[in-house]
């Protein structure tokens, strides 16, 4: 189910065609559109007093900005100076968590839950994206970004059964139901 | 001497634009997980694709959690007084009818305090594109019933629920005749984008009801979740959006399917009312008179 999501959140991407180029262009963009994603959710809840959660997504940011800039380097060896292609408005929430992951007063442990499901919509993206593809390079790097990406949820999962023991649920965060003021 | 015409460099080719560029430096503060953010995004991204810059374009807007809009992009906007985006955005369009003008506000803005002003507005057929974000709650105001509730809600000021009908968007603004209506939910938000883009291209006036969950103080079965579980694109049943009565028809579904998509586009959009006030304009100057002479015509002859 997962899989048909992800298909549907790019646009006017022949993946059959894509170039190395082109491919590593989409990764950045990836990464660029989780990274700010990320931001803005650090922001959402800096705005909304759940300081802690706000820092996890602001430490989320920062992973995926690494990730964004070891691509780009990537592509500035293999194709100096080349103008990228626009990718960013192809794609819709391929890695970043979707607006609706974040609440105000959720815990740290809620955080990281909405981290894993951007980490496994990528990994959805990539397994449904490689059989797609013609270019022998192209799926490696694809192989490589999907592996990746099972390296991150299990380090995701591994800090959430950590945090098993702690509270987390949202309903726990409200004192009382919202009323009119 | 030569007579060749001097040689004047091609300008550079302008950039294109990207959903960043329309992206202003005011943070949103509306709930996390608010369905307008989604909202945001897919504006941002149409107005990317239509290429229109950002001095081209004007947000007007009424009161509530998305008539905040205005202010989070890079456009000139105004963020005015509750229910009255409509009259202000038709102001601004026929005085400066090169603008693209969007409208942007709540179901409560829309069809509650500023309920009269949508019919005017479709009769005129103004080229403005309308986006209301349907919550079904004036979420603003921390959750009373808005026009769009359903029966039986139960919400701070109906503790026993609601005892009245909802308005139905869809079916008002078709039977007033309005040449684009669509549907859209942030659950879809590639199909959101392509709506909200089609409204901005048609000529005359557009409405999308974006059904915007309100994190806070909407039901369950109304956030994105349920949405993307319920939701049915008309493309996907074969509705034939010139059909005005099968639109109508589909219409009635409101608050018990989730239609997205195009719901009706007039195939031979008549003349808009800007383009009717400027035929006007070029007629009457050729028939101008000098000042004391004015009053002629109601001279016998």
């Amino acid at each position: 189910m997962r899989r048909e999501e992800n298909v549907a959140a790019t646009q006017g991407i022949e993946f059959a065609r894509l170039s190395l180029r082109e491919a590593l262009d989409l990764a950045i963009a990836i990464e660029e559109e989780a990274r700010d994603r990320y931001r803005e959710f650090a922001e959402q809840l800096t705005a909304h007093h759940t300081a802690e959660a706000a820092r996890f997504f602001e430490h989320m940011a920062r992973i995926e900005e690494i990730h964004r800039s070891q691509l780009a380097e990537r592509r500035e060896a293999l194709f100096p100076g080349e103008r990228p292609q626009p990718m960013r408005e192809r794609i819709f929430d391929v890695e970043a968590p979707e607006y609706d992951a974040a609440r105000a007063f959720m815990s740290v442990r809620e955080a990281l839950e909405a981290a894993l499901s951007g980490e496994e919509k990528a990994y959805a993206f990539f397994v449904r994206a490689i059989p797609l593809l013609e270019s022998t390079e192209v799926r490696k790097l694809f192989g490589e970004l999907r592996d990746e990406e099972v390296e991150h949820q299990d380090l995701v999962r591994a800090e959430i059964a950590r945090l098993a023991g702690e509270p987390g649920g949202r309903d726990e965060a409200y004192s009382d139901d919202p009323v009119a003021q | 001497m030569s007579l060749e015409a001097p040689v004047v460099p091609a300008p550079p080719a302008r950039p294109a634009l990207q959903a960043k560029d329309y992206k202003s430096e005011l943070k949103p503060i509306w709930c996390p997980g608010c369905g307008d953010y989604g909202v945001l995004q897919s504006l941002y991204r149409a107005l990317a694709a239509l290429g229109r810059e950002p001095h081209e374009i004007a947000f007007i807007s009424g009161i509530g959690c998305s008539s905040r809009i205005p202010g989070y992009t890079t456009a000139y906007g105004f963020n005015s007084v509750h229910g009255r985006a409509l009259p202000i955005a038709q102001g601004v369009k026929l005085a400066n009818p090169d603008l693209l003008v969007i409208v942007a506000g709540g179901d409560g803005d829309g069809f509650s305090i500023g309920g009269g002003h949508v019919a005017h507005a479709i009769r005129r057929n103004i080229d403005l594109t309308y986006l209301v974000m349907d919550n079904q709650v004036y979420g603003l105001t921390k959750g009373q019933l808005s026009p769009t509730s359903p029966r039986g809600l139960t919400t701070v000021t109906s503790p026993f629920g609601s005892l009245e009908e909802p308005i139905n968007p869809l079916l008002y603004v078709l039977a007033y005749g309005a040449g684009f209506v669509a549907q859209a939910t942030p659950a879809d938000m590639p199909g959101m984008t392509s709506l909200i883009e089609e409204a901005l291209r048609y000529p005359g006036f557009s409405f999308v009801n974006i059904q915007s969950p309100c994190v806070t103080f909407g039901e369950e079965d109304q956030q994105l979740r349920a949405h993307k579980a319920r939701m049915k694109p008309l493309a996907g049943l074969g509705h034939d959006p010139g059909n005005q009565l099968r639109a109508l028809d589909l219409a009635r579904a409101y608050g018990t399917e989730l239609y997205t998509g195009v719901f009706y586009r007039n195939p031979s959009p008549p003349p808009t009312y800007d383009a009717l006030v400027r035929t006007r304009q070029s007629e009457l100057a050729r028939e101008r008179r000098p000042r004391e002479r004015v009053l002629d015509r109601f001279l016998k002859p």
